[in-house]
């Protein structure tokens, strides 16, 4: 267990057990230190305790393995494993190109202003579509919207292997309009994650 | 004194409504790993952590003084 969960679950527990002393002993709720007692355990702990601990889960549901927990995603999961450096997401997420215990998030993430707080809202979304909703075969998930370069420049934009590339500099128009978002990144590297092929494939066997 | 009973059996019901609250979250940070742990620690663990605070001000409130 990490060491910011055994904190948070340490102050839940310490606050249960003062807690359990209003509970069992109400009257000592009748003294001023008893008010004060009943105050910090009964309203200001509870909410510290949620809020660490939700600041927990949240940051938990960045996690690649808090993704692929919806039985939906798994062939999405399985993609990363393929053995062919030309699926995009696979090549980055073997060769630590995006952290591999955050893979999705590195790159479903909007690194626009609130960008981090609108793949939360679409995340519990997702959630909810999950549980109590219809969720499509993974073949039929589609993005909302295009893929914007600006998710693939938040790393590659200054990198030498981008910016001097041989088919990036072929067309000295090209460099610009990947930029502006005019073309899409996409538009060349088009295999990210091949769902329908899978069965087809060979699997890396390596990572964690 | 009736009425400080009263307080007191609110204080005990917002009490055992949290410690079952922080019970569920402590679980699910243990415990929990996919998404169906974040939907038990947001929608079960936090709606009895929000709801045992309500009682608790609704004591307060309720209270008078003596």
């Amino acid at each position: 267990m990490e060491h910011a969960t055994i904190l948070v679950v340490s102050l839940i527990g310490m606050t249960i057990i003062l807690i359990a002393v209003i509970v069992f002993r109400p009257e000592v709720t009748a003294t001023r230190g008893g008010k004060m007692l009943a105050f910090l355990v009964l309203f200001a702990m509870p909410i510290l305790c949620v809020g660490m601990g939700g600041a927990k889960e949240l940051q938990r549901s960045m996690s690649t393995q808090f993704c692929l927990s919806c039985h939906v995603m798994e062939p999405y999961g399985k993609s990363l494993r393929v053995e062919d450096s030309t699926h995009l997401a696979a090549a980055h997420f073997q060769n630590h190109l995006v952290p591999p215990d955050q893979a999705c998030y590195t790159c479903h993430t909007n690194y626009a202003m609130f960008g981090g707080l609108k793949a939360k809202i679409s995340g519990l979304r997702h959630l909810y579509m999950y549980y109590f909703g219809t969720t499509p075969a993974a073949e039929d998930i589609k993005l909302y919207e295009p893929f914007n370069n600006r998710e693939c420049l938040h790393c590659h934009a200054g990198a030498r292997s981008f910016e001097e590339g041989a088919v990036h500099t072929s067309d000295p128009d090209l460099l610009p309009a990947l930029k502006a978002n005019k073309t899409s990144c996409i538009s060349c590297h088009s295999v990210v994650h091949d769902v329908k092929t899978l069965n087809e494939q060979k699997f890396w066997k390596g990572g964690a | 004194m009736l009425i400080t009973n009263a307080m007191e059996r609110k204080l005990r019901q917002s009490g055992i409504i949290l410690m079952l609250g922080l019970i569920v979250q402590a679980l699910c940070l243990i415990l929990g790993r996919g998404a169906l742990g974040f939907m038990v620690f947001a929608c079960l663990g936090g709606l009895l952590v929000m709801a045992g605070i309500i009682v608790f001000l609704v004591s307060l409130v309720a209270a008078q003084p003596s």
